[in-house]
């Protein structure tokens, strides 16, 4: 790499490297691409940087789902992971959580990259409920542990990207739909920070509404087409299901949208798809637009949405008797994890499994059944 | 057992997730006559396991506080309920080899299998709450009352409902310190079954589901006695949150949609019918899909059932090692008695039958007053009547707690 590029993509783990090595090719050329794993075979050689972690520790075959060992790769690779953030005002991290690598090094990645003073903006995948208790837990775990190193993490469910093809769909099409959403998000900051938008920003201004590490972030991304592309867009972006999980953020204070349309697109458009989702996501405090003339995409229109509120302080409860010892290290806040998304009004209560299955998790999701359609 | 008369009060307390209702009831000639009767809803109880003690200590004395009142009577001693997965039943064998010259069973050989079948000691940290007397076997073949016949194996079962013994304490404490006496513990889908099933369906073999709020739990009668039971901790509950979660609304509205537009069965035509929330069509109205809300109730549905019939096949084969075990009507004859408040969930029998194979249809108990005659209320009414038919077990004055729970839990 000549120069540190303005936005470094880091795929970490073996689902974050499968899933960076196909978003690679549809990305700018302002974002640089990193792979990073325990394991040898998923780092191809050529196309990017690679590291691979925890030689000594795994000599190259994966850490078999041991997350201990995954963080303990990570520790090992300090000083080239810092050589790899330094410079680089925005990293964004795409992990699977659950196994090994993903659910261990992501929190000492993301940490590292936030030392050296980089925006981290983490998209974390869950594992499918088939794939049982022991890779849910550690999946928990590890969110729990990752919101409080990143500026930003956005959680992606597996469950809920089977719901989003049709039941006879090839497996391929549902993470066709996880990248498509990875991938607009990438696209739009991309596009944001990239010289020549209409209305730019900068990276700071990002910093900015990602400023809280742990504070609960919203993203969504919608894409319309044809007549009234900007609103069918908006909408969509509105019905993004990564935004609509029970207990994910409602409304934010602080709104990052961003507008991509062909040359047609006109000005009152823009602003009108704004306007939608500043109507569904919030953004009082500050909106920050972003908006920009892609000519590839044709008479598309694609709005990204991300944004983070400063959580309200809680009030201070009365401890209980023999209530558990709150950790001071911990924000008072509780942040939207996997737990509260998919487990709704049982969110904190311990998980009940049957057949392998946490089964307070509502059986749509988890049969991956696609409901009818909203009148 | 005991020939001890029943007291002519019998006070019942049924502490439901969603609900804790108790009533209050005299005896005369055997059937219950309704004193009071009172239903709060509970607090401090998640998916049937207890979080928060005090809260639900203080429904609890609330309830009972309620009965008393509209009585006019104090409430001595009292039958508490019995669900959950807190609840692990199993079945526990004692048996003796006649040993007669003639070969006759006596009142003794059958004591000592009782015995033996009571020696066996609940697993550590466990107490054995109650025994349920399961077919006596004669030579492998099942008998009514043995003495007097001839044979060479007398076999006595038992299903065994244990617990762990801190949580046994917590709902002992809880209602004693009340001063209120635990007569005896019922096991809630014994009770259910009690209130809905009638003799002639446990004789020929029924299986009983009690869909609460918080947990599922089953029961199957054959030749009158239980043969086995279990819990599911799935209820109406999830079906609530799963609604919730997918029409991104509100508890108290997932709760609404469910009873008016909810079903257990998903039909093609529900896709077409848009409804409404609160049917204004106003400002804050909501409209739906109503394929939706059946789609999501009817998965979390039929997946429950699914749950309880192969808990119920997982079971039999416990019991019957190396038999391929299938539910199916010549088994079951008197097929599902589906009860408990979410049995009101429309096509709730239709949906049964589907995933059982077997005939259902909803339990109401049988009950003097009509206001009881509910679903919801089988796990109430059913432990009146329950305390009634069973015979209780012998409470002789009671010397201290410690002696007077032994007294309760050996029989």
């Amino acid at each position: 790499m000549s120069a540190p590029a303005s936005i470094l993509l880091v795929g970490l783990g073996g689902a974050g490297c499968s899933m960076v090595t196909r978003l690679a090719a549809q990305l700018p050329a302002e974002v640089g691409v990193a792979l990073l794993d325990t394991d040898a075979r998923s780092l191809p050689a050529g196309g990017g940087v690679t590291l691979q972690l925890g030689r000594a520790q795994t000599r190259g075959m994966g850490t078999g789902g041991e997350a201990a060992l995954g963080q303990a790769s990570a520790e090992s690779e300090e000083a080239a992971l810092r050589r790899l953030f330094t410079g680089v005002p925005l990293v964004v991290l795409v992990t699977g959580l659950g196994g090994g690598t993903g659910s261990g090094a992501a929190t000492v990645v993301a940490g590292l990259a936030a030392e050296t003073g980089a925006t981290v903006l983490s998209f974390a995948t869950m594992p499918f409920s088939h794939e049982g208790e022991r890779r849910m837990r550690q999946a928990n775990d590890a969110t729990v542990k990752l919101a409080q190193k990143c500026h930003g993490l956005v959680v992606v469910h597996n469950d809920l990207l089977l719901q989003q093809v049709s039941p006879d769909a090839p497996l391929s099409e549902s993470f066709a739909a996880a990248d498509n959403w990875v991938g607009g998000a990438l696209r739009g900051l991309a596009g944001a920070f990239a010289p020549g938008a209409l209305i730019a920003v900068d990276p700071a201004a990002l910093r900015s509404i990602l400023s809280t590490p742990g504070s609960p972030t919203l993203f969504a991304f919608g894409v319309g087409q044809g007549e009234g592309a900007a609103m069918k867009a908006a909408r969509a972006a509105c019905d993004c299901p990564l935004a609509h999980a029970p207990g994910a953020v409602a409304k934010v204070a602080s709104l990052f949208v961003y507008v991509a349309g062909g040359s047609a697109m006109t000005t009152t458009e823009a602003f009108e798809a704004v306007g939608a989702v500043r109507t569904r996501f919030g953004g009082e405090t500050s909106t920050i637009l972003c908006a920009r003339i892609e000519p590839s995409l044709g008479d598309r229109i694609e709005v990204s949405v991300l944004g983070a509120s400063l959580p309200a302080p809680k009030a201070v409860a009365k401890p209980k008797k023999g209530a558990k010892a709150v950790d001071p290290s911990q924000p008072i806040f509780e942040f939207a994890t996997e737990e509260s998304m998919r487990r709704g009004l049982f969110g904190g209560t311990p998980m009940t499994f049957i057949e392998g299955q946490d089964v307070d998790v509502p059986a749509y999701i988890r049969k991956a059944v696609r409901l009818p359609a909203s009148p | 057992m005991t020939s001890k008369p029943l007291p002519s009060l019998i006070a019942v307390i049924d502490i439901g997730t969603h609900k804790t209702a108790s009533l209050l009831g005299q005896i005369i000639d055997g059937k219950a006559r309704m004193l009071s009767f009172s239903e709060r809803r509970t607090d401090g109880v998640v998916k049937g396991t207890v979080t928060d003690l005090e809260k639900l200590t203080q429904c609890v004395h609330e309830v009972v506080n309620d009965i008393e009142r509209g009585s006019g009577r104090a409430v001595e001693q009292i039958y508490l309920s019995l669900s959950g997965p807190a609840a692990e039943g199993e079945r526990v064998k004692g048996f003796v080899a006649v040993p007669a010259h003639d070969g006759k069973v006596t009142a003794k050989d059958v004591s000592d299998a009782i015995a033996s079948a009571k020696r066996l000691e609940p697993p550590e940290g466990r107490t054995t709450i109650l025994y349920m007397r399961q077919p006596t076997m004669l030579d492998n073949r099942p008998v009514g009352n043995p003495v007097g016949m001839a044979g060479k194996r007398l076999e006595v079962t038992f299903w065994r409902v244990t617990m762990e013994e801190g949580n046994m304490r917590m709902r002992v404490g809880m209602v004693n310190g009340m001063s209120i006496r635990v007569r005896d513990f019922i096991l809630a889908s014994h009770a259910a079954a009690c209130a809905t099933a009638s003799d002639a369906d446990k004789q020929g073999g029924v299986l009983v589901i009690d869909m609460g709020a918080g947990t599922t739990d089953w029961i199957l009668y054959y030749k009158e006695h239980i043969l086995c039971a279990g819990s599911i901790p799935v209820g109406g509950e999830h079906l609530t949150n799963d609604l919730s979660v997918a029409l991104r609304i509100s508890r108290e509205t997932a709760e609404d949609l469910k009873l008016r537009f909810g079903s257990a069965m998903h039909r093609e035509n529900d896709v077409n019918q848009t409804i409404w929330k609160d049917g204004d069509k106003g400002v804050g109205d909501q409209q739906f899909n109503r394929g939706t809300i059946t789609q999501v109730l009817s998965l979390r549905y039929q997946e429950t059932i699914e749950f309880v019939r192969k808990d119920v096949i997982r079971r039999l084969e416990a019991i019957f090692p190396g038999h391929a075990v299938k539910l199916d009507q010549n088994m079951i004859p008197s097929g599902v008695i589906l009860t408990g408040g979410s049995a009101n969930l429309a096509d709730a029998a239709e949906a049964v039958q589907q995933v059982t194979g077997l005939s259902a249809r909803v339990g109401v108990p049988n009950f003097e007053n009509e206001s009881l005659r509910k679903p919801e209320y089988a796990g109430v009414v059913g432990l009146m009547t329950a305390a009634i038919t069973d015979a209780p077990p012998p409470v002789r004055r009671p010397r201290g707690f410690l002696a007077q729970l032994k007294e309760l839990f050996r029989l």
